[in-house]
């Protein structure tokens, strides 16, 4: 009875100590920037609304304030139901707490979505916001890369401050996705701004997983494509993953502190299947190799998922 | 004689073999220049370039269209934030119908003339088609370029859009996703106004008035 009531104790304390390792772990300081990432989102189909509703439940412990989408906000139509279908029911709770969301523009969206204003994108294909001193966001068309974006994007760079500097956008410029890959023709334009402008961090979608590239040139990339649509087993193994997840539907979390940009990649089940911490190193003269204002290694664990090998 | 005769064969055993592995390898041959009589006169009346002629003629016909686009956006809907996503579709449709009807009887060709659409062949056939040396950053870029393209053929194909018409006036599908432009291509292609974009549908390159999401014209075969 004893040996019973031991063994049901201890598988007890093995339960409760697993969700506290799967628990979030942000500083989760007040006075901090807190937000959530979302990518490839709109569906309307059940694996968008278990992401929805995992992401309305993180908030609940890890109050953001706002959401970045990286495209694919709207698949298919651009009729009223679509877009109520595909965001605004999903994400009701977050929408009715006043939570905003800051869209990118992907191949599947049709650019008149700019003028949504839940998307908050004033109009444009691409733009910029300050959520709060210190922190600066740069959301780009990345479907469309001509002059005039990037001569915006270079005035816009050089008019920041030693902010961070993060960029969202839907293509990724690194990836070991099967499908897409990596972007380089995007890559070719965008990486020699960035890394003069001294960008720290680079969030994008398109691919339907999540992937935590190794810092490039003192830039930390993170695709999150998976937040309803995933493409099982498609990360193939390759030296730019950091971390990559590609069994289940994903969102991330992230908090700014400081220098420390914090970050967390959550499934639909609420599992943490990535955690760890981009620091930013305090503001130097940028050199061909080396940023303004360059990351150092990401921290959390750089374990690979069971990932295809190269074909 | 059966020396002779011998070498003969030989020499005509070697030029076979060796034609279809030239003609895999070989990339096409790029566009000869085909300017009309008309420009080429005025391009010795005036002293001018023909190809700098062409490409005016090009930006005195899109801005043509941006009169109609401007005349039918005075009409329609205005363009603007809203919370309803009815008022953005209803604004693009409006604005769709009042360009096309401003331009029922425009055809293929209107824009994109003959000409034009050869200068547009020369343009892309370097940033897309042309050999680069071995080992040089051209080379890779274009081979970028050419898997940005076919991936977005296969993606289009393989999401299950609707197949783009090619036609002037066409709705863009709204259900097809939108091939990404690669920057390289964009920046040796002549400037549109922001209501204007390029996209490429297959070897094809498209001019889609993004407000009304129409096609306003085309370049078929753009790519060899």
């Amino acid at each position: 009875m004893r040996r019973s009531l031991l063994f049901v104790l201890m598988l007890l304390v093995l339960a409760v100590s697993a969700l506290v390792a799967q628990d979030l772990t942000l500083p989760m300081k007040s006075g901090s920037v807190k937000f959530a990432v979302i990518g490839d989102t709109g569906t309307g189909d059940k694996h968008q609304l278990a992401v929805a509703k995992q992401l309305a439940a993180t908030r609940a412990k890890f109050p953001f304030e706002f959401v970045i989408m990286v495209g694919d906000n709207i698949y298919g139509g651009n009729s009223a139901r679509d877009y109520d279908r595909k965001f605004a029911i999903p994400y009701k709770p977050l929408l009715d707490a006043n939570i905003k969301f800051y869209a990118a523009l992907g191949n599947h969206d049709d650019p008149s979505e700019r003028y949504y204003k839940p998307f908050n994108m004033s109009g444009e294909r691409y733009y910029t916001f300050k959520p709060a001193d210190g922190v600066r966001f740069f959301a780009l068309d990345s479907n469309y890369m001509d002059e005039m974006q990037l001569k915006w994007l270079d005035e816009q760079l050089a008019t920041s401050g030693s902010e961070w500097k993060i960029a969202f956008f839907h293509h990724p410029p690194y990836s070991s996705g099967e499908t897409h890959g990596s972007n380089e023709t995007l890559r070719t334009q965008l990486e020699p701004r960035f890394v003069k402008a001294g960008v720290n961090v680079v969030l994008t979608g398109h691919e339907h997983f999540y992937e935590r590239i190794k810092p490039q040139k003192g830039i930390a990339y993170f695709i999150t494509g998976s937040s309803a649509k995933l493409r099982e087993g498609n990360i193939t193994q390759t030296e730019l993953t950091a971390k990559g997840f590609d069994s289940g539907y994903t969102f991330m979390v992230v908090e700014i502190v400081g220098n420390d940009l914090y970050y967390q990649a959550i499934t639909d089940t609420g599992k943490i299947v990535d955690s760890g911490r981009v620091q930013r190193v305090g503001k130097v003269e940028p050199t061909p190799n080396r940023t303004a204002q360059p990351v150092v290694a990401t921290g959390g664990s750089d374990k690979k998922t069971p990932s295809k090998p190269v074909k | 004689m059966n020396v002779i005769r011998l070498l003969v064969v030989a020499g005509v055993a070697c030029a076979l073999s060796s034609a279809p592995a030239a003609a895999q390898t070989a990339a096409p041959k790029p566009p000869a220049p085909k300017i009309s009589t008309a420009t080429k006169e005025k391009a010795a009346e005036q002293n001018a370039n023909p190809d700098a002629l062409v490409l005016a003629d090009f930006q005195k016909r899109i801005d043509a269209y941006m009169a109609i686009h401007k005349d039918a956006a005075k009409d329609a809907p205005p363009r603007k934030e809203t919370n309803n996503p009815a008022e953005i579709k209803a604004a693009q449709d409006a604005l769709g119908a009042k360009i096309r009807a401003a331009r029922a009887t425009a055809k293929a060709g209107d824009i994109m003339t003959p000409e034009i659409q050869n200068k547009f062949r020369r343009v892309m056939y370097p940033v897309v088609t042309s050999p680069a040396p071995q080992g040089t950053a051209g080379l890779e870029v274009k081979k970028d370029i050419k898997e940005e393209l076919k991936e977005n053929s296969e993606e289009r194909k393989e999401e299950g859009g609707k197949p783009v018409v090619l036609k002037v006036n066409a709705t863009y599908p709204n259900d097809t996703p939108l091939p990404t432009t690669p920057p390289q291509v964009l920046m040796n292609l002549p400037k549109l106004p922001e209501q204007l974009e390029y996209r490429i549908i297959d070897k094809n390159l498209i001019i889609r008035d993004v407000e009304a999401n129409i096609i306003v014209d085309f370049v078929p075969n753009a790519i060899q």
